[in-house]
């Protein structure tokens, strides 16, 4: 349907929340300032797995403007359990989770007591004289030793590292034959051992959150991506009922998953407002967020892959290892799993299997980052079709080519169950190919082979597919997720034709003030600037299952069409009443109603003045034109496209530089062209950062070594490329808008193109595989075969010196 | 914590001479991150930004073939305005952190700080610069090779400032190379540098980020220089051969002595550095040829 005159929908429109994001009018969660307001400091364990056998805060109490100090013990009655929403199987093993430890620690970095005082730098100062007699236990960091038997255990209670074992089976599921029969009648067989390393998500807003407790209710603000499922969850965590909690998420810099999560600092907050009776706040340091926000990644993946000689794929076999750090946060056993419905990519296996352990060990709890199980599926996948490629001795787009779904053979049923209802990969990958010079690129990678050239140029390949629209609420039921996967949208038509548009989708920096704005305009052929859009407060936008899994558009966005819809359907019998004709002769174009053949019009605006008034409204017709809707997603949607990046690795420093990328994505029909290019060029950062520079690591003893951005390394702008961007479009056919959604696209596609890209370029000196991320030595050590055991610790940036490393040999400070 | 502001040199002398536990503070690129890390709480703070004479730069020496750089002079104004004079320096000052940090770090910051992964070390070292230090007692110039004492540590007396470092500016071919793991915004894993001094007769050469210290690579300057003056090479230059270069990348790797860390293992820092090493004289040396040809 197009309302207006140039249709809004696939318009590049800049962003309207942009003004004052950018310079600083709004007011984030840290901005707040209510009277009589105290702070909140948390003391964190220094170490990783340890027995607490006292703590005293007497001193700290002292201390100039403190009013409190509490120790888990103080707390252990309220506290309750942070939440898991998401027991992957019947029988997995899930420890209590409490906010403030009580008498064990189990990763370095989880609080211990905090301080209640006057202001953020009276808290701080007062931790440092609280006294804490820690008793150690031995840690556990290794997931393959943790699963060994007799292993040191996390949890000794639960008895076993092993929260859950998870598996998908073709054979059994009926979907697919047996992978083990494909595996014995091979005619080629690959195996790899991928490490995805664990990652930081590093949102730019650090997270905060302020609590105002009042006798009747109480609100807070925080910094997060899902105030509707942490007001739930607050609820029932600490049994305070629904309707007196008020959660806002005002503008939020940023989450990337790192704020999809109900955190131990939020109940300590609300729970210190409600006890002291005055508004607390907490905001956190970096290298607080980096040791206690939930990290990702990190799994350990065993592939195999079966072929025939001809290069036809006869069944994949996946064995993970996920670590879940020292507790289950909100929903990481689910995460891995999501994998499981990624790993065939966008080919036709006949036989698959899937199986993951969630591991524990005595390092930050993991769970949702950008992807959340697609890019680490993505890589493996990507990563084993060009080794199988190079063991046939074949082109791996060749490879992929044979393998993949061809566009006339949609809808699609995989070998995991789902079905593809669209995709056209052959344009996607031509298109790339194309704007990227794929031959020549070839040519010149044989000639430098040829002439033995320092610098050697590799081309990497991920025709990738994934799943956005989380998610039919069925599916997540079938999944043993504790929600639904709704979104809801409402529709407040004001007296003056001016809308607000009410979602339950959280934005945190994705421009859905815009889109929403775009897609209501478009639909009510109202100006774009007359929407307003309303979101992330509990009591204005009351139902809503927020933003993440690439889920906004496909099912919040889709919801908000709905509502225009309703609101236009009413109109129509309204105007057609005021106009004294038949609904069928009444037509609706950019805006106005009008009677067929006739110049009778009637603007929506004029509809809406009358519906309001109520004056002359059919029988039995409420007053108004507001509408809403709940729009439940009958599949999962599936973007796709092809990322080739090419690389120049110096063979004698190991340096990568990445001379060209270019991705062609198709997201299905696009409502912002400007946004999705935003979130491209974001997703293609974080996944190149995995490939190359992103690493957090653990020293032996369970210590965060990177624990500041001069240690983890994030990209700047002079480490990344340029980008060649482009797009095919073929619809989602199952939603109204035909979008797919393109949150974490980039990321999940172009972490394995790069490293594919520089394998490529050295597997002649006997590389086939470089550990992530891709560092200038580890690259070194493998064209020089000194892999062996190079890689568990050394990796990212070093610097600072992040924690308690003061008397290092090498250097700190921020500019040398 | 007291904060000194002192108006001029002579003011921040006398305070330093009362107060020798204070910090002096330019571009608090690095006294900032410590306090804000609270790796550091010291007593008193010097405030150096409000003495001009600092920040100002000029030639001395015999024909202004020196150039003197107030310690408070940013490396954005070093690139900017002494790129053609002092190429190594300028080379090294790009390297530096970001624009941001550019703007506000110094030379003399880097020198007081003596990191031996500090850019500048390398070039400082290599060209033979000197260090202008003072106090109520009076100025003394500390050759950098005297200058970095140890990890963080420095020649310095607790009541003096430093107040320039004087570089020679000898119109001859200087380099300056580091590996990070990122491109900008990060500590060098090695860096290397080294400069030719036609009028001597002579290379300098040094390594950064490889040793408890920034050092020279006394045995890699020493067989460079002797092997171009037998060979007459500074009056008529020729390519230089690959044994050479190999030689001195070897050479220089042996001067390092670094550590495994977070950054880098030892065996990949030596490695490193042979291969600066080897690039930066053979760019060095072709421009040098281009010039006397």
């Amino acid at each position: 349907m197009t309302a207006t005159a140039e249709p809004e929908v696939g318009r590049a429109r800049h962003r309207k929340e942009d003004a004052r994001l950018i310079t600083g009018a709004t007011r984030w969660t840290d901005n707040m300032q209510l009277t009589g307001m105290l702070h909140m400091a948390l003391l964190r364990s220094p170490v990783a797995h340890a027995r607490i056998t006292s703590i005293d805060v007497t001193e700290a109490v002292k201390m100039p403007g403190v009013l409190m100090a509490l120790t888990g013990q103080d707390v252990a009655a309220e506290q309750g359990s942070l939440p898991c929403v998401w027991p992957i199987t019947e029988d997995m093993l899930a420890p209590p989770a409490p906010s403030l430890a009580v008498d064990r620690v189990n990763f370095a970095g989880e609080a211990v007591a905090l301080v209640v005082a006057r202001s953020a730098a009276e808290a701080h100062d007062a931790l440092s004289a609280i006294d804490v007699d820690y008793e150690d236990l031995p840690v556990v960091l290794d997931m393959e030793r943790a699963i060994e038997d007799g292993a040191d255990l996390v949890h000794p209670d639960l008895g076993s590292n092993k929260s859950a074992t998870w598996v998908f089976d073709s054979a059994e599921a009926g979907t697919g034959s047996d992978v083990d029969a494909a595996i014995a009648d091979a005619e080629v067989l690959v195996e790899r051992t991928f490490r995805q390393q664990r990652l930081i998500p590093a949102f730019m807003e650090p997270r905060s959150v302020v609590v105002d407790p009042s006798p009747d209710s109480v609100t807070m603000w925080s910094s997060t991506q899902v105030p509707h499922i942490l007001r739930w969850m607050l609820s029932a965590t600490l049994g305070i009922p629904e309707q007196r909690i008020r959660v806002i998420a005002p503008d939020v810099g940023g989450g990337f998953g790192g704020k999809l999560q109900v955190t131990p600092e939020e109940v300590l907050t609300m729970l210190v407002a409600r006890r002291i009776g005055k508004p607390v706040k907490w905001t956190e340091t970096r290298t607080e967020s980096m040791l206690s926000g939930h990290h990702g990644r990190d799994q350990v993946q065993r592939l195999t892959i079966a072929a025939r000689r001809d290069g036809t794929v006869t069944g994949l076999k996946v064995d993970l290892l996920a670590d879940m750090g020292a507790y289950l946060r909100l929903i990481a056993p689910g995460v891995p799993i999501l994998g499981a419905f990624v790993f065939n990519g966008i080919y036709k296996f006949p036989a698959y299997r899937f199986t993951c352990t969630n591991v524990f060990t005595d390092k930050t709890p993991t769970d949702a980052y950008r992807g959340a199980g697609r890019p680490e599926a993505t890589f493996g996948i990507e990563r084993m079709m060009d080794e199988l490629a190079a063991e046939l001795g074949v082109d791996p787009l060749d490879l992929r080519r044979r393998n993949w779904i061809r566009h006339e053979e949609f809808p699609f049923d995989t070998v995991t169950g789902l079905t593809y209802d669209s995709g056209d990969y052959e344009a996607a990958t031509d298109r790339a190919t194309e704007l990227f010079g794929y031959d020549a690129l070839r040519r010149e990678q044989a000639e430098r082979r040829a002439n033995g050239d320092t610098v050697q140029l590799g081309i990497g390949i991920s025709t990738y597919t994934e799943m956005c629209g989380w998610a039919p609420s069925r599916v997540l039921g079938a999944l043993r997720y504790a929600a639904g996967g709704w979104e809801t949208a409402a529709i407040r038509m004001l007296p003056t034709g001016k809308v607000e548009l009410v979602t339950g989708t959280s934005p945190h920096g994705q421009g859905h003030e815009t889109a929403w704005s775009q897609i209501v305009a478009d639909r009510l052929g109202v100006p774009f600037e007359d929407v307003e859009v309303l979101h992330g407060d509990t009591r204005i936008s009351h139902r809503g299952l927020d933003s993440y899994g690439s889920r906004s558009v496909a099912v919040g966005g889709v919801a908000v069409a709905l509502a225009a819809d309703k609101v236009l359907a009413k109109a129509h019998t309204v105007a057609a009443h005021l106009m004294e004709v038949g609904e069928d002769d009444v037509e609706f174009t950019a805006g106005t109603f009008s009677v067929r053949g006739t110049s009778t019009t009637m603007t929506l605006g004029d509809v809406v003045t009358a519906a309001n008034a109520a004056h002359n409204l059919p029988d039995g017709m409420e007053p108004g034109l507001d509408a809403d809707a709940t729009f439940d997603p009958s599949s999962l949607s599936f973007p796709h496209g092809t990322h080739l990046c090419a690389t120049e690795v110096d063979t004698q420093t190991g340096e990568v530089k990445i001379r060209s990328y270019v991705c062609v994505d198709d997201v299905g029909k696009v409502v912002n062209p400007v946004i999705v290019e935003g979130q491209v060029h974001g997703g293609l950062a974080q996944g190149i950062a995995q490939a190359l520079y992103e690493e957090a690591v653990h020293d032996e003893s369970g210590t965060l070594t990177t624990a500041t951005f001069a240690d983890y390394l994030l990209p700047s702008a002079v480490d990344l490329p340029h980008f060649t961007t482009d797009r095919t479009e073929t619809p989602a056919l199952t939603n109204p808008l035909g979008v797919k959604g393109v949150g974490e696209a980039g990321t999940i596609a172009s972490t394995p193109a790069v490293v594919n890209a520089i394998v490529d370029a050295v597997r002649h000196m006997g590389v086939s595989d470089v550990q992530m991320p891709c560092t200038p030595m580890r690259v070194w050590k493998a064209i020089h075969h000194r892999g062996d055991g190079v890689p568990t610790t050394p990796g990212a940036g070093g610097g600072l010196g992040s924690v308690n490393v003061d008397d290092q040999a090498y250097p700190r400070g921020g500019a040398e | 914590m007291d904060f000194l502001r002192p108006d001029t040199l002579a003011e921040a002398l006398a305070l330093k001479a009362q107060r020798p536990d204070a910090v002096p503070i330019a571009g608090g690129t690095d006294v900032m991150v410590e306090l804000n890390f609270d790796h550091r709480r010291p007593a008193a703070l010097l405030d150096l930004t409000r003495i001009a004479e600092l920040r100002s730069w000029d030639a001395d020496g015999d024909n202004g073939d020196t150039v003197r750089i107030g310690a408070c002079v940013p490396y954005t104004r070093i690139i900017e305005e002494l790129g053609e004079r002092l190429p190594g320096l300028a080379m090294a000052s790009r390297t530096v952190g970001s624009p941001q940090i550019r703007n506000r770090g110094t030379v003399g910051g880097n020198l007081g700080a003596a990191s031996p992964a500090g850019d500048t070390h390398p070039v400082l070292l290599a060209a033979d610069a000197t260090v202008e230090a003072a106090s109520t007692r009076g100025t003394r110039l500390i050759p950098a090779t005297d200058f970095y004492l140890g990890v963080k540590r420095n020649a310095l007396e607790p009541d003096e400032l430093i107040t320039a470092v004087h570089v020679p500016a000898t119109r001859a071919p200087q380099q300056f190379s580091k590996v990070g793991t990122r491109n900008a915004m990060v500590i060098a894993v090695c860096s290397f540098a080294v400069a030719l001094h036609p009028a001597q007769n002579r290379v300098g050469a040094a390594v950064g980020s490889a040793a408890p210290t920034p050092r020279r690579a006394s045995a890699a300057e020493e067989f460079l220089s002797a092997e171009l003056t037998s060979t007459n090479q500074w009056e008529s230059p020729k390519p230089l051969l690959d044994s050479v270069k190999r030689r001195f990348g070897d050479l220089v790797a042996e001067a390092a002595s670094p550590i495994d860390d977070v950054r880098g293992s030892a065996a990949y820092r030596k490695h490193a550095l042979s291969v600066l090493a080897r690039r930066t004289l053979g760019w060095a040396w072709q421009d040098y040829s281009g010039k006397v040809a």
